[in-house]
């Protein structure tokens, strides 16, 4: 009777053991099924950042379609879900725990903006899920300890204008600016920016004679403007999302202000709406740093470009190309580790090697950062144009705010 | 002293734009006892209507601003019917909720027509200043005031002059003494809100060639709007100027002297600041029913 109980016990363990082992094939993350791979994430598709979030929903469509139509990611193809944060920190939490919970997803993609991806990733990394965004270079990303959160950038927020503050310290002195403001917008991203740049300017003796931080609900910049006029700052820094950006360039104009340099953090990467706000003539000589240049002959880039000619017309913007490298590393890990059920595996793939992306070559730290360098761009006759690394130029000239280029 | 003027001068011009677009909130309060929380969503749309002539037509926004004064008093005439006039009578606290609800419905219905998108009106004066020795007045600015004015004083000799200014403040003051008298109070309150609609037209057409708008940035204008004329004093419109002129120069004087982060918390400052010294604001009446409350 004993020994009767032990084999049915036996024979129902291997039952068992028989129906776990299959249905785990069945789900096998490494090919064997041919459900398609779901990918969440939360965009600020209204409020104050919808600009850069729908952008970004564009850069990961795009991404999607291309990813598909080339077989999709080990054999499967894949599907996004996208859900509006509406610009709000609450909103983009709940996001996340909703798209791990009840959507289910088996990937994560990240929000647009530090000031989202912040607690966002929190979300990703209590549920031990890769996390890579696409705009999240506050160094406050990664001073947490954090061990599935990557940036799909080259460089985190205080490296940003890196190369343009050297390039500016390194100017012969009669061409180099003396005084310096820096406007910054209150922002885990943009004020970082700013005292990056801030920190190498005055190592090179150019004095801060206005620094100061507005929110993000600032829209008249007409006695801030006035303020850094009155200082007789000779070049702006201005740490800037988008809108502000545009105001602050109005403002310019209405005070009649007009320093030699003027350098946007990320206002001028919107392409038209840029253009548009501002008008052609303002855009002349406009620096800033940028992730992307759409004439770089970086691996895949022709490709994306003509998908986002077809899919949404024009040449794409920043924020659409950074979604798209999101998802290239994203993929990237999936296809080396081989299959997407162990995070914890493509999370270490992606901190140990390189992922070629239409940004370029991006690699990363120890704790997530990106290790590289931005491009410095500047609008010219109309268009932008990238003038710095000399190597990644596509422009030789390089001008002042409305006036004459340097020699 | 040449930046403490330049400031008050910004200061001014910018408590002229507020007055505009604050005067309908006070006149729909006044008469209705309707705290329009959608009233910045109006602004906006009408700053959206303003751009669309614009980007379509080649309309100016100068010359758009009487046919959006018409359409947004008829979109305040249906919103009216269709949805504030079934909270009237109720605590003020459910017209809240009303109008807040309105303004999340505009809100959608802009992005779905216009897109989440920046969509900014640039003309020949939107950037540029006319310049007094070392002054510069903003020309659309400048101009937004001079709008500011006529309307302001249209709206004055509308209230004052005509029937209907005496049946909305018949109405304001004494709603059943008003129905007594033969006025028509129900459509009273429909015309009052279909014109302070109609007057946020006007404020809204200027603020479209202000500065870039995206449809979610009502909220930051009903609370620089509700601060005013908490401060002037609920259904006051003398009190709404006032009111406007003190936060836009308050505001220009907290960026220069104190910090840009400051002008947000100018607002709410006040708010608490009437609260306790001036509860009924600086031109609003004490009732008696306050008293006794």
């Amino acid at each position: 009777m004993a020994a009767s109980r032990a084999t049915r016990i036996a024979a129902l363990t291997a039952g068992l053991s028989l129906l776990v082992g299959v249905s785990a094939c069945a789900t096998d993350s490494g090919g064997t099924t041919d459900d398609p791979i779901v990918i969440g994430a939360s965009l600020p598709l209204t409020g104050e950042f919808s600009q850069g979030g729908l952008d970004t929903q564009q850069g990961y469509e795009v991404w999607v379609e291309m990813t598909n139509e080339a077989g999709g990611i080990l054999g499967r193809d894949v599907e996004i879900v996208i859900r509006d944060d509406a610009t709000n920190q609450n909103t983009v939490v709940t996001n996340y725990n909703n798209l791990i919970s009840v959507d289910d997803v088996d990937l994560l993609l990240g929000s647009q903006s530090s000031l989202l991806n912040i607690p966002a990733s929190a979300v990703a990394e209590r549920n031990e899920m890769v996390f890579v965004c696409p705009s999240c270079g506050s160094p406050d990303m990664f001073n947490r300890g954090f061990e599935f959160i990557f940036f799909s950038q080259q460089a985190v927020a205080t490296d940003q204008a890196r190369v343009f503050a050297e390039w500016i310290a390194a100017l012969p002195e009669d061409q180099r600016p003396k005084t310096a403001a820096y406007p910054s917008l209150d922002d885990p991203f943009a004020g970082p920016v700013v005292d990056g740049a801030e920190a190498i300017l005055s190592a090179a003796g150019i004095e801060t004679v206005y620094k100061d931080i507005y929110p993000a609900t600032t829209k008249n910049f007409d006695s801030i403007v006035a303020a850094i006029a009155a200082s007789g700052a000779e070049m702006v820094v201005q740490g800037a999302q988008f809108e502000d950006g545009v105001n602050f360039v109005r403002s310019m104009n209405r005070a009649g202000y007009e320093p030699d340099i003027l350098y946007q953090s990320s206002s001028p990467t919107y392409g038209q709406q840029y253009f548009d706000g501002v008008g052609e003539d303002n855009t002349q000589g406009v620096f800033f740093s940028t992730s992307y240049s759409s004439v770089a002959s970086t691996p895949g880039n022709a490709e994306f470009l003509a998908k986002y000619e077809e899919m949404f017309g024009g040449i794409p913007p920043e924020d659409a190309a950074d979604g798209f490298a999101a998802g290239e590393v994203l993929k990237a890990a999936a296809e080396a580790v081989g299959g997407i059920d162990d995070q914890r595996a493509l999370a270490d793939w992606i901190r140990a090697n390189e992922v070629q992306t239409i940004l370029g070559t991006l690699s990363w730290n120890e704790n997530g950062s990106p290790k590289g360098d931005f491009l410095v761009g500047q609008w010219q006759d109309g268009s932008a144009q990238i003038v710095l690394p000399a190597e990644a130029a596509t422009s030789e000239t390089i001008f002042r705010w409305r006036g004459a280029a340097f020699e | 002293m040449i930046a403490l003027t330049q400031t008050l001068i910004l200061g001014v011009l910018a408590g002229a734009v507020y007055a505009l677009m604050a005067s309908g909130l006070t006149l729909i309060f006044g008469v209705m006892r309707v705290i329009n929380i959608a009233h910045g969503a109006f602004a906006v749309l009408a700053a959206f209507l303003t751009y669309s002539l614009w980007s379509a037509f080649g309309l100016d926004p100068l010359l758009a601003i009487p046919f959006i004064m018409v359409v947004m008093f008829g979109i305040g005439w249906v919103v009216y019917q269709g949805a504030v006039r079934h909270s009237r009578g109720s605590h003020v606290s459910m017209t809240v909720l009303v109008t807040f609800g309105i303004a999340l419905v505009l809100e959608g219905v802009m992005g779905i027509i216009w897109g989440n998108r920046s969509a900014s009106i640039r003309t020949d004066y939107t950037d540029a200043s006319v310049e007094v020795g070392p002054f510069f007045f903003p020309q659309v600015q400048l101009l937004a005031a001079a709008i500011a004015v006529v309307v302001l004083i249209a709206l004055y000799f509308l209230l004052n002059k005509t029937w209907l200014g005496r049946a909305i403040r018949a109405a304001s003051v004494n709603e059943s003494g008003a129905l007594l008298v033969g006025v028509s109070v129900a459509a009273v309150a429909a015309l009052t809100f279909a014109i302070g609609i109609a007057t946020l037209g006007a404020g809204g057409a200027m603020l479209g060639a202000i500065q870039p708008i995206v449809p979610g940035t009502h909220y930051q204008w009903i609370a620089r709007l509700l601060a005013i004329i908490v401060l002037g004093g609920f259904g006051s419109l003398p009190g709404a100027v006032i009111g406007a002129m003190i936060i836009g120069v308050t505001e220009m004087l907290a960026t220069t002297y104190v910090g840009s982060a400051w002008p947000v918390a100018v607002p709410f400052l006040i708010i608490f600041i009437v609260l306790i010294v001036r509860p009924q604001g600086i031109m609003g009446a004490r009732l008696r029913e306050d008293l006794v409350s």
